[in-house]
């Protein structure tokens, strides 16, 4: 009876030798497993970047953050793809670095992760003099704080954050945090989904330090995020994103947002962009290159060609953000003279108080947990 | 010999279930004991340590019962939306469908080949205020300002819907496909009307197929971020967005671990509830 053999044959229990021989497999399998987990924590031998095309390019940034056409243009120019993928957040950013993720080729830390990333030999160095636009850069960021030597980074942006808001949904803002509460915004206020952006503002409302790692102050701004909550439509970090589809009528936001958000819309004057009396906070986005890049060399004729006087100055002009670069520097200063409200000047950015940081692992810890507190409730 | 000789090929499942769900579990089990190191690195540890257990004590900080709660409120409502559209549509496939069944099957099914992320964002193209469902709405004049769809929980719960109905759709389908269509004409014969033979005979004949897709949609809906981070607004945060935040936002792998562990044993009741139940059923029939 064919039939009751092969039935036999799946029930019969396995022997010693072939579970043996399973467990053999499994181990392997583990082995393998644990190999590509080991790989992908490179605290391995720092990588020396020299600027050469080898091999096409994988940008891990902001949504709606650099105008596409500079990528076009370095694409055309020198034959490679350039790809781009987006994180929500810097933590998050962080986290896929950390694993080995992408790899992506070029990153924007902010000064704060680029130290982070720094302390755990997550970024490839380079020479800054082997640029050819690197020294049209700002002064201000030579040998700054968190790349001492000048050998991780070069800046991308700087920034302010603050409030957009459309005018002609919300009346009698005032200059303040407490305008995310403004009663015309309420069901269509955003709060940045950022830990440190969200209880940031918390605590300047409350009159605290910025960085505050008090527990009985973070517990106050605690409270302040879940009245704010009750107002709010979302935690999200697409402010463009948001305005641009009208889901946002109040948007705490980045002071680029505004400029990008009127270059996508039909009824640009309604948009409109202020700092707090509480605080301002400020600070710079980086571009730097991760040790487990796969083409580094590309990632860094990218960020010469970034830095390149008419293409950075193509790229303020798109996406709202002054770039510390000859060229560049003229741009801003022409949106400025329409919106007033987004200038920043690098004299702010030595304000160290205004800008996000921790003096410990606890206090960041402390922050995160707040945060998350604060969304499930 | 010939046994001998097909076992090995047991080795092959062996280890792709041991790569794949056994280990993975181990490492969130042992995750889960863990802490973060002073750089933020998540390191494992041991229920024996001093700290072993303090992520679990974290999870049941009272702070996170809302989610816990919401998740399951809109699994449970997702399954019995799901069931009642996706019962009529397996229904009048299988009975009425004729030689177009297995086509229409298809084409239920074709739409889930694309990514669920990717259909969610269509969502919120549809559903956004300037999106075309509100657009349509103020142009038929049916409301001046449209409605506001996305950010709420019914578009959260639409999204969960749209995303897992097709899990409801295919076991009940198959079961009415197994179902004998003489016994709904003896039901008729008996003379019972179409409603009473449908509760007396067609229902417990696919009660199992209701039973697998219920608990097909139910499962993967209570640890769903997807819907809720896309269409969800600040009150809409479920145990799957407490998860993920753990993972990729808030850097507390161990807590993340510790909370998908206690999610895994929660479901772990559910399913064995299911099993349990099948099986009895299974026993009955013989």
């Amino acid at each position: 009876m064919k039939g009751e053999d092969q039935v036999d044959v799946f029930e019969q229990r396995l022997n010693r030798r072939q579970a043996l021989q399973a467990g053999a497999g499994a181990a392997l399998a583990a082995y393998g497993l644990s190999a590509c987990g080991g790989s992908s924590s490179s605290s391995g031998e720092e990588v020396f970047v020299k600027p050469e095309i080898d091999g096409d390019l994988l940008i891990f940034n902001w949504a709606q953050y650099m105008d596409p056409a500079i990528k076009k243009s370095f694409a055309e120019e020198y034959g490679v793809e350039v790809n781009e993928v987006n994180f929500d957040n810097m933590e998050a950013m962080m986290i896929k670095i950390r694993q080995g993720g992408g790899p992506y080729d070029l990153i924007f830390p902010t000064g704060e992760y680029v130290e982070r990333l720094r302390n755990e030999g997550l970024l490839a160095s380079f020479d800054r003099e082997q640029l050819k636009n690197a020294q049209e850069v700002d002064a201000f960021y030579d040998n700054p704080s968190y790349d001492p030597e000048s050998k991780h980074t070069l800046p991308y942006t700087y920034y302010t954050t603050g409030i957009c808001w459309r005018d002609d949904q919300v009346q009698g803002m005032t200059g303040s945090w407490n305008d995310l509460t403004n009663p015309d915004g309420e069901g269509r206020m955003f709060i940045l989904d950022d830990f440190q952006e969200a209880i940031g503002q918390a605590n300047l409302l409350n009159g605290f330090e910025l960085n505050t790692e008090d527990p009985e102050e973070i517990e106050q701004s605690k409270e302040t995020l879940l009245e704010q909550k009750e107002f709010a439509r979302g935690f999200s970090t697409n402010s463009v994103q948001n305005l641009v589809a009208g889901s946002a009528s109040i948007h705490q936001a980045w002071n680029g947002d505004v400029v990008n958000t009127r270059n996508q819309v039909d009824n640009p004057d309604v948009f409109r962009y202020e700092t707090c009396k509480e605080g301002v906070p400020v600070g710079s986005d980086t571009m730097a290159i991760p040790n487990n890049a796969r083409s580094p060399g590309t990632a860094l004729m990218f960020i010469d060609w970034v830095l390149q006087p008419d293409n950075a100055a193509r790229n303020v002009s798109w996406n709202g953000y002054p770039q510390p670069v000859a060229g560049a520097k003229e741009t801003f200063q022409e949106l400025v003279k329409t919106e007033p409200s987004i200038d920043v000047k690098l004299d702010d950015l030595d304000d160290q108080a205004m800008e996000y940081g921790f003096e410990s692992q606890e206090g960041r810890e402390l922050w995160n947990e707040t945060f998350t507190e604060v969304k499930a409730a | 010999m010939q046994a001998g000789f097909w076992n090995r090929f047991l080795v092959i499942p062996g280890l792709w279930l041991l790569a794949l769900f056994a280990l993975p579990v181990f490492l969130v089990l042992g995750l889960s004991f863990g802490n973060v190191d002073e750089f933020g690195v998540a390191v494992y540890g041991s229920p024996f340590d001093p700290a072993g257990l303090d992520n679990y004590k974290d999870a049941f900080d009272p702070v996170y019962v809302p989610s816990l709660i919401r998740s399951v409120t809109y699994a449970l409502a997702t399954t019995a939306i799901c069931l009642a559209i996706g019962y009529p549509i397996a229904y009048y496939i299988a009975r009425f469908g004729g030689r177009w069944k297995y086509v229409l099957i298809a084409a239920l099914v074709m739409p889930f080949f694309v990514n669920y992320l990717v259909r969610t964002y269509a969502w919120v193209a549809l559903l956004a205020d300037d999106g075309l469902v509100n657009n349509a709405i103020v142009d038929l004049g049916l409301a001046s300002d449209g409605i506001k769809m996305i950010n709420t929980p019914f578009a959260v719960i639409g999204g969960l819907v749209y995303g897992y109905l097709i899990f409801m759709i295919l076991p009940v389908f198959a079961a009415l496909e197994r179902m004998d269509p003489s016994v709904i004409e003896a039901g008729k014969d008996l003379y019972g009307s179409k409603l009473q033979t449908f509760l007396h005979v067609t229902l417990p004949q696919t009660k199992h197929g209701i039973m697998a897709g219920s608990v097909l949609v139910f499962l993967p809906t209570v640890g769903d971020f997807v819907s809720a981070s896309l269409l969800g607004g600040p009150d809409t945060y479920m145990v799957g967005n407490l998860i993920q935040d753990q993972f990729f936002a808030a850097n507390n792998w161990p807590f993340g671990a510790a909370l998908t562990v206690i999610m895994m044993a929660f479901l772990l009741v559910w399913m064995i509830g299911y099993l349990r139940t099948v099986a009895r059923d299974a026993r009955a029939a013989v």
